[in-house]
């Protein structure tokens, strides 16, 4: 018996669809076993001209300098307590589009998302950083620059800071995405799909108790990058996918 | 002379409580993942009810502690909170918390039990193999309070810190146990286990230590003439 044409699309579409889904979920991302960030710093200080923690004015560049405190998998092969190199951080061109509230007056959010931005990370076998008052100045970012090529480059592809008037200790978070593009050990951050992009994230304080602030500074971070590596996807043919339906 | 002691001694008191503009210092710096215990509704982070539990790696910790991060692991555990409130703001919940603890556990790497982020807490390993070991540092935490943007999958708390126990409480000063923690916190990590809430990446510090002035009985005597 002969199908029709409208049959044999009927047919054809169900196909699709089956092979479609099968390949949806064959491909799917689903979450990675590495449990531990695979960098880890404190402190990190960012500063912006002219900012303050509830309004970081649209246009403003937002820098960041920081220090490595441990690696994890794939780059735990690094020791960041050696005393002989320093590892450090910049974070750089971070441009503010305004800063955004919402809430009651005694429990106001402010939101203040952020473009553009880069990160590198360097080794310096000549230990020297040091977060020196009121940046940029002689020390700062340049002791978390000195020894290029870095290690790691990036750009971020979206960051957010979130701070508020209601927290005694006046604490709040920054998080953004990053797309790693260069640097030494980059191919450490391979994947099945290509270099797997990082999570910037941690928490945030603008207390200036001594110790914990530094005048000139805006904001400390407690912070680190996990790698967002999806579950290898499996390569298979046309041919190999249809078998499993049959 | 019974009536020259009682003032004197609240007379030594009050000198003795000088606040002095000294520096908050570093304690312990920590990193891991939350979940719900108990969690009447899974869908929801905090609701009134629910218990918070905070577990985490410490890397480092500073003095007065005093550790060897290359023979033992040093784990974290918050425990004991319950939510009593939920505010929302936005987007946001902001949700305060019952009192609870915070305790730092030291385990030998040769002869202890590897912390173990299994998924689905709590379960055979979780929180055991946190709070195993040795509790060096027993601390309370007040004040507990998170807030979380389910939207966008960001956050951060806050809690008033002060060491109450553990085997390095001698350590602390008198005049310098208490402090305050906060932490990031994330769930847009792809790496946060089945069955846990949020990642989590906070530190704790101690507040400047109470100054004390020496002082002559005579000089403190002649401040009542």
């Amino acid at each position: 018996m002969r199908l029709t044409t409208f049959e044999m699309e009927t047919t054809m579409k169900r196909w699709l669809t089956i092979v479609s889904t099968a390949l949806a979920l064959i491909g799917a991302a689903a979450p990675a076993r590495a449990v531990g960030p695979v960098l880890d710093w404190d402190p990190a200080y960012f500063w912006q001209p002219g900012a303050t923690f509830n309004n970081m004015p649209a246009g403003g560049v937002m820098q960041c300098v920081g220090t490595v405190a441990t690696f994890g998998p794939p780059l735990d092969f690094l020791n960041a307590t050696m005393p002989g190199t320093e590892y450090t951080f910049y974070v750089n061109s971070l441009v503010s589009l305004g800063t955004t509230s919402f809430g009651p007056p005694a429990t106001t959010i402010y939101t203040t998302f952020f473009s553009g931005g880069t990160i590198d990370v360097y080794a310096d076998p000549t230990p020297d950083a040091v977060f020196a008052p009121n940046p940029p100045n002689a020390q700062v970012p340049s002791t978390f620059v000195d020894q290029p090529p870095p290690i790691l480059s990036g750009h971020f592809t979206s960051l957010v800071v979130t701070t508020n008037n209601y927290t005694t200790f006046k604490t709040g978070s920054i998080e953004g995405n990053i797309e790693w593009t260069g640097g030494t050990l980059i191919n450490f951050f391979s994947g099945p799909g290509g270099i797997c992009p990082g999570l910037f994230t941690g928490g945030a304080t603008w207390n200036t108790a001594p110790g914990v602030g530094i005048p000139g500074f805006l904001f400390r971070h407690d912070g680190k990058i996990d790698l967002q590596c999806p579950v290898p996807t499996k390569q298979s043919s046309w041919g190999k996918v249809k078998q499993l339906y049959r | 002379m019974r009536r020259l002691v009682t003032p004197l001694l609240l007379a030594a008191c009050a000198v003795l409580a000088v606040p002095a503009a000294r520096a908050d210092s570093l304690l312990f710096d920590y990193v891991g993942f939350d979940y719900e215990s108990p969690n009447p509704n899974p869908a929801a982070f905090g609701e009134v009810g629910s218990g918070y539990v905070g577990l985490g790696m410490v890397p480092s910790l500073f003095a007065p502690l005093v550790a060897n991060t290359a023979l033992n692991e040093y784990t974290m555990v918050i425990s004991g909170l319950t939510s009593t409130n939920v505010m929302p703001v936005g987007s946001f919940d902001v949700v305060t918390y019952s009192s609870g603890t915070v305790t730092i556990y030291e385990d030998s790497k040769a002869t202890g039990t590897p912390a173990d982020f299994t998924p689905n807490p709590p379960n055979g390993t979780v929180p055991g193999s946190f709070s195993d070991g040795t509790a060096i540092l027993v601390g309370t935490l007040t004040n507990f309070q998170y807030t979380f943007d389910a939207t966008a999958g960001t956050g951060y708390f806050e809690a008033v810190f002060n060491a109450t126990g553990g085997t390095q409480l001698g350590n602390f000063p008198l005049n310098q146990r208490q402090g305050w923690t906060f932490s990031g916190s994330t769930s847009n990590a792809l790496n946060i286990p089945a069955g846990w809430s949020h990642q989590i990446d906070g530190q704790a510090f101690l507040n400047a230590p109470v100054a004390t002035k020496h002082m002559s009985w005579g000089r403190l005597k002649e401040g009542f003439r």
